[in-house]
């Protein structure tokens, strides 16, 4: 006999119904399809699965351990128990060990992300009863302005630092120090700035309980008011992200990926697209056109006018240099379109081939 | 001509510190990222702690001869000092690492049975070059090999007790043809020092075991991955290496990985990490190592005394060697400290007592009130089980383990809330931290012990029952499924000791 192909199919039985699952696939994806929801806390799509917060361990039949419903391969015939006293026994009792060693913020701000640790015990029953589990987790200081890092949150499920290795390939952090005191670090601790990273904030994104958080928006927010949610693309460049853009009082204050697997950026955003949006509100964006007056002040003016200044300019340019004397340069922010006209303002109105994008380098 | 790309696994063999210098100069040396230099570095205390000046061992047996009171004297003097998890020199408790990582200690170590040639360790005899077990091994071929050693009987004896030869069928199963031959040297649980022995007095005997082996699953590279704080027996091996490597070994390849400081690498998978440069952290098992192992390929891991008993297995036979038994096959390297007279490893056959195994090391000192018989990880039990068999299956049957036979007796003088907490303590120390019902576990054990024996309150140790069955249920590996059985077994056996009273 054959290893079965990885296109077929087979079935098994997950809390007594009866199944399909192809070969390779885990019992926490199979079960999903099913509506059966199985909690987990190192579990992230984007990220090879581990089995190391121990939240999704199921009973599978002939196995005498729990076993991991994320790691764990189904197969053919497999008898898989998702609910049960035992299991609830276990979930509670982990969550509780959870809450003595990185009790939840009481009072969380309204940016902060919902830490998964509280939304758990509250499903599962889990109290705050044992004893503080005193915590000697090392942070570190860091200048950058984006990421903060809070050791006393953190579950070391290591989810960020998967990120940034699997997914970014930059890994700038990891697990460091041992048992109690296994802590998130850069190499030596220094700062993320003087590190590979690249300030994408994925680390921010995957992170279950808020260890990982921005630090802008926690700072400058205000807790008594509203945040609402607007779905937009990031203007930033022609990829297309799509961006969770935080509004209160009509002001942007935080920018979040919508969740991996809903939109084509699948939860990842670049530097730019989460964390650049102060210019939003600046008062030193440009709001209209300005041109210089004859005193060499710049002031207001209309479009109009604007354009007709801008072309005079360049055709004088061209009459007294030639048109190769000019260079049109495009932003990554302009879409193909957008693209396709600049170059073709280049040779056919001016006639240059001098034309770039800086999304090409 | 350097390989291409990152050579992961030479990461820990070049790194000496956790500065950022250093960091960086082994990440570029080995295309490795500096933060997975620095994480992997940070493991490690023998790393990330390297000028600690002395170890001061505070395993078991070493706290029982006053290891404490040995740290105190070190700070008074003014000599720099930290405490380290068990040396593997509870023979000569108590003992120290120097900053060279010499053993210090008032004592000598070192007693094992006396010669005599109808043991298969005998190590009390000589070693011999003769290599006449492999040569039989070629006539045997590999099915007679493994037939052998089925016959035999063998259960690894780094442990878990795991018949011998089904690791080495599976991976002759498997259709990967590059194919690793490991041999766990990485004896530190609390106890326990039979490898130390082996190593030391019959190197020849293991490198033996190992060449059947890898002859026999059809492996060419072998390596011995030995802690590092056992400086002598590394040394000892590569020098019977140096006598033979052209010689009967010669066309397999021999390689030495030294430990960093990590109990948890003696765990198979963890070992792998170490060996591949990572941090040590228990893999998920299934793949096992025998499908997935070192470098991804079918892997042999087995203990140095499981192998050491592999040649005289071939030479005269699986028959003879499960006769020696008693209970269970063979005979047995049982290591013996704490309140008994000749600490030591004596070879004896598997399945003798308690009482048997310390008159052949002198007899009791004082009053025998409790043992644990095969390391932190199997316990406590009373006195009253003397007689029982020291054997695997036995063994389980009272909730203990044989383990390692790493068997330490303790007396009417030793408070059993302080030998609980000691254990505590080394199992918090060694967690590699990864999973939460062991990380955080071991931290609540050993906080709610610390918290009896301060204020000899037993509310204190309310929670015991519940964090016990977590750990044992949630743990990823065998540490965290173990760490809190001292505390709940010398709370099953001796209530009184932790009833408030006072020492039992």
């Amino acid at each position: 006999m054959s290893a079965p192909l990885p296109d077929e199919s087979f079935t098994l039985t997950i809390n007594g119904q009866q199944t399909q699952a192809r070969q390779g696939e885990r019992v926490l994806g199979v079960a999903g399809r099913l509506g059966i929801e199985i909690p987990t806390l190192c579990e992230d799509s984007r990220l090879d699965p581990v089995g190391c917060c121990r939240m999704c361990l199921v009973e599978v039949g002939g196995q005498r351990r729990l076993q991991p419903a994320c790691t764990w391969r189904a197969e053919a015939g497999q008898d898989v128990t998702t609910e049960s006293p035992r299991i609830e026994r276990h979930r509670k009792l982990l969550l509780e060990m959870y809450l003595a060693d990185a009790p939840p913020v009481t009072d969380p701000h309204p940016l902060t992300p919902l830490n998964e640790i509280s939304r758990l015990a509250e499903a599962h029953g889990a109290l705050d009863r044992f004893p503080a589990a005193c915590s000697e987790r090392e942070g570190r200081e860091d200048a950058n302005p984006y990421i903060g890092f809070d050791p006393e949150l953190c579950i070391s499920c290591a989810r960020c630092v998967r990120y940034c290795d699997e997914v970014e390939a930059v890994s700038a952090i990891t697990l460091a120090g041992r048992g109690a005191g296994t802590t998130i670090a850069t190499a030596g601790q220094i700062g993320l700035l003087d590190s590979t990273c690249e300030l994408c904030g994925g680390c921010i994104d995957t992170c279950p309980t808020g260890a990982m958080h921005e630090k802008k928006p926690l700072a400058h927010t205000r807790t008594d008011s509203e945040v609402s949610t607007v779905r937009t693309t990031c203007n930033f460049c022609g990829v297309g992200c799509q961006l969770d853009i935080k509004v209160q009082d009509g002001r942007v204050v935080q920018i979040d990926s919508p969740p991996a697997g809903e939109t084509l950026n699948d939860g990842n955003l670049c530097v730019k697209g989460r964390f650049a949006y102060d210019f939003i509100h600046h008062e030193d964006r440009l709001k209209t056109p300005l041109v210089r007056g004859a005193d060499g002040n710049l002031r207001e003016a209309s479009w109009e006018e604007a354009l007709k200044r801008a072309a005079e300019g360049l055709l004088g340019v061209k009459e007294r240099h030639g048109a190769d004397a000019l260079g049109f340069v495009s932003s990554s922010r302009c879409t193909g379109e957008e693209n396709y006209l600049v170059q073709k303002l280049a040779r056919a109105a001016f006639g240059t081939n001098n034309c770039h994008s800086c999304a090409a380098t | 001509m350097l390989p291409k790309g990152a050579q992961r696994d030479r990461v820990l063999k070049v790194v000496h510190d956790t500065s950022q210098e250093e960091v960086e100069r082994v990440s570029r040396e080995t295309g490795v990222p500096a933060a997975d230099v620095y994480g992997a570095a940070s493991f490690y205390t023998l790393i990330s702690q390297p000028d600690a000046g002395a170890r001061v061992c505070q395993g078991l047996s070493c706290r029982m001869a006053g290891s404490q009171e040995l740290f105190a004297d070190y700070l008074e003097r003014g000599e720099p000092a930290i405490y380290a998890s068990c040396i593997g020199q509870c023979d000569r408790a108590p003992a120290v690492l120097s900053p060279k990582m010499a053993v210090v200690s008032q004592r000598s170590a070192g007693a094992v049975s006396a010669a005599n040639p109808e043991l298969p360790m005998n190590l009390g005899g000589s070693d011999s070059l003769d290599y006449s077990a492999l040569a039989r091994s070629r006539e045997l071929g590999g099915e007679g090999v493994l037939a052998a050693l089925d016959a035999s009987g063998l259960q690894g004896r780094g442990g878990a007790g795991f018949p011998a030869g089904r690791k080495w069928r599976a991976v002759l199963g498997e259709t990967e043809t590059e194919r690793y031959v490991i041999c766990n040297a990485d004896e530190a649980e609390p106890g326990t020092f039979k490898d130390r022995e082996v190593m030391l007095r019959r190197p020849h005997l293991l490198l033996e075991g190992l060449a059947i082996c890898a002859e026999t699953i059809g492996a060419k590279e072998v390596y011995l991955y030995i802690r590092g704080e056992f400086q002598e027996p590394i040394a000892r091996l590569k020098a019977a290496l140096a006598e033979v490597a052209d010689g009967p070994l010669a066309g397999l390849n021999y390689h030495f990985v030294e430990g960093h400081g990590a109990y948890i690498c003696g765990e198979e998978t963890a070992l792998l990490e170490a060996m591949e440069g990572r941090r040590g952290m228990p893999r998920i098992k299934p793949p096992y190592p025998t499908q997935e192992g070192f470098r991804g390929k079918p892997t042999v891991i087995n203990n140095v005394e499981t192998l050491a008993c592999v040649p005289p297995i071939v030479l005269r036979g699986g028959e003879w060697f499960k006769g020696l038994g008693r209970t269970e096959a063979g005979t047995k390297l049982y290591c013996i400290s704490g309140h008994v007279e000749t600490p030591g490893v004596y070879e004896l056959p598997l399945g003798v007592s308690l009482d048997e195994l310390v008159a052949v090391a002198g007899g009791y000192v004082g009053e025998p009130v409790a043992f644990s018989p095969g390391g932190a990880s199997s316990g406590f039990l009373p006195i009253s089980e003397r007689e029982r068999a020291l054997d695997f299956a036995s063994l389980s049957e009272v909730g203990s383990m044989l383990g390692s036979a790493g068997v330490v007796v303790l007396n009417e003088t030793f408070d059993l809330a302080e030998a609980a907490c000691s254990q505590a303590i080394f199992f918090e120390d060694e967690s590699c931290g990864q999973c939460a019902p062991c990380r955080i576990g071991t931290r609540l054990v050993h906080q709610a012990l610390k918290g009896y024996l301060e204020t000899r309150d037993p509310n204190a140790l309310e929670h015991i029952e519940d964090l016990a069955w977590e750990m044992e249920e949630g743990s990823i590996c065998g540490l965290g499924m173990v760490a809190a059985l001292p505390l709940t077994s010398a709370i099953k056996h001796f209530p009184a000791a932790f009833s408030g009273g006072g020492q039992a």
